[in-house]
């Protein structure tokens, strides 16, 4: 089998706009995705259809239009790939343990996000967890994550989990929403050039409004209560910087809790390839470095969608586009009066989001109050269960970077390898200890990203 | 913040920490710089404290790699007096585990009876391993051959398609993050000063001598200077003028998941490899051996080559996730012996550094010799064979 001249890392709508635009230039790609089929996280594909949510319209669009180029865009589902190794290499392992190096000319990077969570007192409690894993019980399984569920922190996609809860027949007990009522009302100022997305969100209100689902501004979750599991969150208003009035404290019982204060990048592939990376809080914490064109520092690499700055889906997917383009530019499939072409309308194309995304990101942006929640016996490390005394005495005693802390406190050294403690726990690092997010560094990226055996790296030999 | 100390250790890891509390422990007034740079050899390392495994000669990318190639197959050893050095410092672990947990609270996980396995697998390394054993003689405790019976009775998880093993009772293993931490604590504790993220910029020397560190922390005024940067030695030595031939090698490991502790009961060495498991559950497999400058990356081929090693020696290691890999760089000499004590250029610039593969075990020794030296002292082991003037006589 002749290697593809792109391997794309992700099937979202990044990672499938991006093949389809290279392939349409007439070059082979592989798709690799870790789900069992194309879509990603936003446009996940329900495996059973009867008992899920119907699937969202732009993601059968974009899986239809991979499925037209079958001849030129191959799709790895369920394939983990776990490392990037010098000259392009891409180690990628099957579910059955197969592993197998590829070597494309162009790699596009389109791993996506995952949540942000911040530890609180109760968190690890069973019965707590995101808004995007209630996405993939309902959307895969069709199974409800639990009977009354609050949704808890900040930005859009609180809403739409809330609708297809609602949808799936669960009791949604309320929306907590940190930022005040008057910034949300604010938007239609930033987005009267995409009156589509105001739509998209309004739909999304006024469904809840008609399952009187209240959407609380303002409040954020302070607890979760629960000795086995959970059965009770305690929640309270927030000042400005989302500081909670501990005064107003309302507990309401309930047996599921998703909490999701935005994304993270993920941006370990891109720095494992060696990628320079950028501190930019406004769009999730680090991001590869990338040109005009989606380049990163690695000639050949080019990153797109979330995994390379949270912008949401529609982004998403034009930096798909933009990327394959620019990967087959690089490739010499398309000359630059072409490729120039197509990026301007892709820019322009951006340029309509951007001041609403703006306004979204300002929004929803991380305020220190959040960081107030942890108490002394709080797990920040949920891989190595260390908890915020113990992280906080190895900063005292001059813990104050990724490394250092990692190899004092194990915070961060479990299998997720800080992916989900760090980007809070340095929040709370710098604020113990006086310095910046850029000073403690990302925490570092080694192979495997995901998991994997021994027996993958070491075939048997075939029998005969 | 006073900016004077009677010494300034350079580097943090398990050497210059051990300086450091060994320094204290005297009453020198010290200031410990910390840099954290990718690859240091003691957050990287297993943390086996192999005094005979290693200064042997058996296993994989072992001690006297390059001595072997020029020298064949026949067993060319490194002078006793490396053994015997790691044996003193290796017999300084039990005591030094008990007097950090009362200073400091800490537990280094030093572990007393894992004991080394070498893992023989065919006639021309059994025959290699008779001849390394009769080398060592008898001074430093039982080296046993171990039938493949003997084995299965230990440690039922290690292959049975293996001729015999050679036992080393006493080579254990420790924490080498928490050894370095409570090494770092125990010096504080005592009063000395530790600086984090101080990487030393400048040695600022006036006739013949070095009258203070220029750190991203400050300048610190100081009586002597302790060069124990590791693999970064050189570097630190040419800022005061002085070449040390200490250059990084490169050694690449990997490690599974947490496993149920006791899981593995020995610490295993064979030509491909080695395997134990840490306090904490998951098995480390090390090392390569390799010259790469200062890259710290970790190559497919070599993550192959050390699973492919692991499950020949531990089958039911297939099964069992990989956790991580990554790669530290051990601070390589010539001679691959460690160097130590004062430089001869210098009159208050001292040595603690070289430690290849065995800094770790080297640490408690390392760090009461030097100390020693640095308070003009008799050190309790003789160190004229780690003197950095060996090379001169060599080169000159």
């Amino acid at each position: 089998m002749t290697p593809p001249a792109i391997v794309i890392i992700g099937g979202g709508p990044a990672g499938m706009s991006a093949a389809v635009a290279a392939a349409t230039q007439g070059l082979s790609c592989t798709i690799i995705d870790e789900g069992f089929a194309l879509g990603g996280q936003i446009y996940r594909k329900p495996t059973n259809p009867e008992r899920a949510p119907a699937p969202h319209p732009r993601g059968e669009q974009l899986r239809a239009e991979v499925a037209k180029l079958a001849q030129q865009i191959q799709v790895r589902n369920g394939d983990n790939v776990w490392g990037i190794f010098d000259k392009l290499r891409v180690a990628v392992t099957s579910p059955d343990q197969h592993t197998e190096l590829l070597q494309p000319q162009a790699l596009i990077l389109a791993p996506g996000a995952h949540e942000l969570v911040p530890p609180f007192p109760g968190w690890t409690l069973p019965g707590v967890m995101t808004p995007g894993a209630a996405q993939i019980l309902i959307k895969t399984m069709g199974v409800a994550p639990g009977k009354r569920v609050l949704l808890a922190g900040t930005g859009p996609f609180l809403l739409a989990v809330a609708c297809q809860l609602v949808d799936a027949g669960v009791h949604v007990v309320a929306v907590l929403e940190a930022s005040s009522r008057p910034a949300w009302l604010s938007l239609p100022l930033h987005g009267f050039r995409t009156p589509e997305i105001l739509a998209e969100g309004l739909a999304y209100l006024s469904k809840l409004d008609r399952a009187h689902v209240p959407v609380r501004y303002g409040r954020i979750v302070v607890a979760a209560q629960g000795e086995t599991e959970l059965n009770a969150v305690e929640h309270a208003p927030v000042d400005a910087e989302w500081f909670p009035d501990n005064n107003r404290i309302e507990t309401e019982q309930v047996d599921t809790l998703l909490v999701g204060y935005g994304f993270v990048p993920r941006v370990q592939l891109a720095q494992m390839a060696g990628c320079n990376l950028e501190l930019r809080p406004d769009v999730g914490g680090w991001i590869p470095v990338r040109d005009r064109n989606l380049a990163t520092s690695i000639a050949g690499i080019f990153a797109a969608g979330d995994g390379a700055g949270v912008a949401g889906s529609l982004v998403a997917a034009l930096e798909g586009q933009l990327a394959g383009m620019a990967a087959a530019r690089f490739l010499g499939a398309i000359d630059e009066a072409t490729f120039a072409a197509a990026r301007d309308s892709i820019e322009q194309e951006l340029a309509r989001l951007k001041p609403l995304r703006r306004a979204l990101d300002k929004i929803s942006a991380l305020q220190p109050g959040l960081m107030s929640l942890v108490r002394d016996d709080t797990i920040v490390c949920r891989c190595e269960e260390v908890t915020w005394r113990e992280a906080r005495e190895a900063v005292c005693a001059g813990s104050t970077t990724y490394r250092s802390l990692k190899m004092t406190s194990r915070a961060g050294m479990g299998a997720c390898q800080g992916r989900f403690c760090w980007p809070f726990l340095s929040r709370l690092v710098a604020a113990e200890a006086k310095c910046s997010l850029a000073d403690i560094g990302p925490p570092s990226a080694r192979p495997p990203l995901g998991p994997i055996t021994l027996g993958a790296l070491a075939p048997e030999p075939r029998d005969k | 913040m006073t900016n004077t100390a009677d010494v300034v250790v350079i580097g943090g890891g398990a050497i210059g920490a051990s300086v450091a509390f060994a320094l204290a422990r005297r009453g020198a007034s010290v200031t410990l710089l910390d840099a954290s740079t990718p690859g240091r050899a003691t957050s990287a390392s297993a943390g086996g404290l192999w005094s005979l495994g290693e200064s042997l000669g058996l296993g994989c990318g072992v001690i006297l790699h390059t001595a072997q190639q020029g020298a064949g197959d026949g067993p060319a050893p490194l002078p006793r007096t490396l053994m015997d050095f790691l044996w003193a410092s290796n017999l300084r672990f039990p005591s030094l585990a008990a007097e950090l947990r009362t200073l400091c609270g800490i537990d280094i996980e030093a572990e007393a009876a894992t004991g080394l396995l070498y893992l023989v697998y065919d006639e021309e390394q059994e025959r290699h391993a008779s001849r390394i054993i009769e080398w060592a003689g008898s001074d430093h405790g039982a080296v046993e051959k171990w039938t493949p019976q003997h084995i299965r009775d230990r440690d039922p998880l290690i292959t049975h398609d293996l001729r015999s093993a050679i036992h080393f009772p006493g080579d254990n293993q420790v924490n080498p993050m928490l050894l370095t931490e409570a090494l770092k604590r125990g010096a504080c504790a005592k009063g000395a000063r530790y600086l984090a993220e101080a990487r030393v910029r400048a040695l600022r020397c006036s006739n013949g001598r070095i009258v203070a560190v220029e750190s991203d922390k400050g300048t610190i005024a100081c009586g002597a200077v302790v060069n124990a940067a590791g693999a970064w030695g050189a570097q630190i030595a040419r800022l005061a003028g002085i070449e040390i031939p200490i250059q990084p090698v490169r050694g690449q490991i990997i490690c599974t998941e947490a496993l149920r502790p006791g899981t593995l009961r020995s610490n295993l060495s064979t030509r491909d490899c080695y395997i134990l498991q840490k306090a904490h559950g998951e098995v480390i497999i090390g090392s390569t051996t390799e010259y790469c400058d200062f890259n710290t990356e970790v190559r497919y081929e070599d993550m192959c080559s050390l699973a492919a090693g692991a499950i020949r020696a531990v089958p039911a290691l297939r099964n069992v996730t990989l956790k991580r890999a990554w790669a530290g760089l051990r601070p390589g000499t010539p001679d691959e012996l460690p160097i130590l004590g004062a430089a001869a250029e210098l009159e208050n610039f001292f040595h603690g550094t070289g430690g290849f593969r065995t800094g770790i075990v080297a640490a408690p020794l390392t760090g009461e010799v030097v100390a020693a030296s640095v308070l003009g002292q008799t050190p309790e082991f003789p160190i004229e064979p780690f003197l950095a003037s060996r090379f001169q006589r060599i080169y000159v």
